[in-house]
């Protein structure tokens, strides 16, 4: 039941990998881990049985992940349209993720040895005051640990994380930390729950389902999406195997998509910048139309000042989520 | 040792090629097997029908010198066989997008997809391709589904009068939005871009202390969102080409769509979207219970 299972590969599993290995490899995998239910249903056993198979595979998927050199790995625990499950199964998920992440707090010496560090995203606010800060211990006790990342997203949806990094951007234009003008797709980027992470190279959804779900939305827009009809519980190395192979098949064109869509990126905020600049020095011209050189250096200015008031809101966001763990540690300590 | 791994690697990949390669190759062979065995086997069964039964409508058939009569009535009756196909599914989705993940697009089956799709009942089409092109070339693809429009419908298509959408900034091409079969253009500029320019207004409005950063939420973005689209969200996503990603595809928007993969848009057949149409009929959506 732990988070940790430190079996080799054995020999076919390991020149499988070895292959594998010779091509284009993921550095960051999504997996929605869906099927508990229905595995419960198959095998004839209780729903919360499904539940803790499932996280007994997450370990396992993650010991393969170690193996196949995959440093990241993201999953989707629980979504906030779960909510609506009836009480008895969200009550037994949220005691399942108490009992988990309890165990993760007894392991923190084994996490340290293999370096990894957990993080949780979503909109905790929403969850139980004790998980919370479980959770929040969980994620200060393994924050330096930089060998592997495994975040896991509960009570998360993408549109609310979305709409929360539009409220963060809001927030810093209301402190006057940036500009409306500052706002850009990077910016945004930037103000998700995942801004610590690159995005995911590789989507894996499991139980025959071809849809999103609200996972990812804005982060996998050029991410390369398996679905696999396995249900989780019953996910193999295999499984992950053929996932990879089709990435790897999809390498080129997506690559090539990711360059197109940053180089258009980079024009944009360019344009961007020209426009502030532009409108700028008529406001502050002397009525002559500026010359190129002026306009240039004016431009380089613009754009340094914009980055460093960038990376000024950046900080102040970060120091505000760092303050939002360690106050609920805090609390824990007082109580 | 390396070296050995990566011509395995190499190997595989050569493998996998041959063996889709091989599935689609089987695939267009067995359907246009199929179809000759099929139109040999009507053939034969109501030739003697034809012959003995009708000879009214035999005479008038053969008396009719205008044409027109005959193909309307071959476009009449591909009507209402693609109507009463689109009543047959389990659920037709009310928008589906048309994702062309393949080089050079081909604007004639890219019309008849949206032509065919408008014939099953389906409201709303849009197509998207994340180079932009389709974006570009506006005009060009209205033409086309007009075009199509009179082959495969017949005279009497105007009664599916096709609105192209396009960039709202285009006010003499922005029409109306009625309940007639919308196809709208998209491009990745309709993806994350919308986003952050939603962003920049609401953050704007704070800037000018409209309004307080407190007061975003997801049904405020999601109207912003929706006020320049008009278009409910797409139920339905057929992706044609080897790319299996949504390359940009209006991220908001997908967050309950279903994908369906169609290996190519080039001479894809009415029966390749009937059967995505039929997979998407049979898909459950739980809605997070």
């Amino acid at each position: 039941m732990s988070w940790i299972k430190e079996d080799e590969l054995n020999l076919l599993e390991k020149i499988s990998a070895n292959v594998l290995k010779a091509g284009p490899m993921p550095k960051h995998v999504a997996f929605i881990m869906d099927g508990n239910r229905r595995f419960a249903r198959k095998k004839h056993m209780e729903r919360q049985e499904g539940h803790m198979q499932g996280f007994n595979k997450l370990a396992e998927t993650l010991r393969w992940c170690k193996h196949l050199n995959i440093q990241e790995v993201t999953v989707y625990a629980f979504s906030i349209e779960n909510f609506k499950r009836t009480k008895d199964e969200v009550d037994g998920l949220m005691e399942l993720a108490k009992q988990k992440f309890l165990k993760l707090l007894d392991e923190r010496e084994n996490l340290e040895k293999h370096g990894v560090c957990v993080r949780v995203l979503g909109d905790l606010e929403m969850l139980p005051l004790d998980l919370q800060e479980l959770i929040a211990k969980a994620v200060i006790t393994t924050k330096s640990h930089n060998k592997c990342f495994l975040n896991v997203c509960f009570a998360y949806t993408s549109r609310y994380e979305i709409t929360n990094a539009v409220r963060e951007m809001a927030w810093g234009v209301e402190k006057g930390l940036i500009r409306a003008s500052d706002v850009s797709e990077a910016l945004l980027s930037e103000c998700l729950y995942s801004s610590n992470s690159p995005n995911p190279d590789l989507l894996i959804r499991t139980s025959g389902e071809v849809r999103l779900s609200d996972f990812l939305l804005w982060q996998t827009s050029h991410s390369c999406l398996v679905f696999q009809s396995v249900l989780w519980p019953e996910y193999s190395f295999w499984n992950l195997c053929e996932a990879i192979l089709q990435y790897q098949l999809n390498y080129k064109s997506i690559q090539k998509a990711r360059d197109l869509h940053q180089e258009h990126q980079a024009l944009l905020q360019l344009e961007a910048d020209r426009a502030c600049v532009a409108e700028h020095l008529q406001h502050h011209g002397n009525g002559k139309p500026a010359d190129a050189q002026r306009r240039q250096e004016a431009l380089l200015h613009y754009t340094t000042c914009r980055e460093e008031r960038i990376q000024d809101f950046l900080e102040a966001l970060k120091h505000k989520r760092d303050s939002y763990f360690s106050d609920l540690c805090s609390k824990d300590v007082l109580a | 040792m390396a070296l050995l791994y990566g011509l395995i690697w190499r190997l595989l990949l050569i493998l996998v090629h041959i063996n889709r390669a091989l599935v689609s190759w089987v695939r267009v062979r067995l359907r246009s097997w199929i179809g000759r065995l099929w139109e040999r086997a009507i053939a034969a069964l109501l030739l003697p029908l034809a012959l003995a039964g009708f000879p009214d409508h035999q005479k008038k058939l053969n008396h009719n010198p205008d044409a027109n009569a005959v193909t309307g009535n071959r476009a009449a009756s591909r009507r209402s066989r693609w109507l009463s196909d689109g009543r047959s599914l389990e659920k037709l989705p009310v928008h589906v997008g048309l994702l062309v993940a393949e080089e050079e697009p081909s604007y004639t089956d890219i019309a008849n997809l949206v032509v065919w799709c408008m014939a099953v009942g389906i409201s709303y089409v849009s197509v998207y391709d994340n180079h932009g092109i389709f974006r570009k070339n506006n005009s060009r693809m209205l033409e086309e589904v007009v075009r199509q429009q009179q082959d495969l419908l017949g005279v009497d298509g105007s009664k599916y009068n096709v609105e192209v959408l396009s960039n709202s900034c285009d006010k003499h091409q922005h029409y109306v939005v009625s309940c007639r079969p919308t196809v709208k253009v998209l491009s990745p500029e309709d993806g994350k871009q919308s986003i952050v320019q939603a962003a920049q207004q609401l953050c704007r409005a704070v800037e000018n202390k409209e309004r307080s950063s407190k007061d975003i939420s997801v049904s405020m973005l999601d109207v912003l969102l929706r006020e320049s689209k008009n278009f409910p969200d797409p139920e339905l996503v057929v992706k044609f080409g080897p790319v299996d990603s949504t390359l940009g595809f209006l991220p908001w928007h997908i967050r309950l769509t279903e994908f369906i993969s169609i290996p190519s848009h080039r001479n894809v057949s009415y029966e390749d979207l009937l059967n995505a149409l039929q997979q998407y009929g049979s898909c459950q959506q739980r809605l997070g219970q």
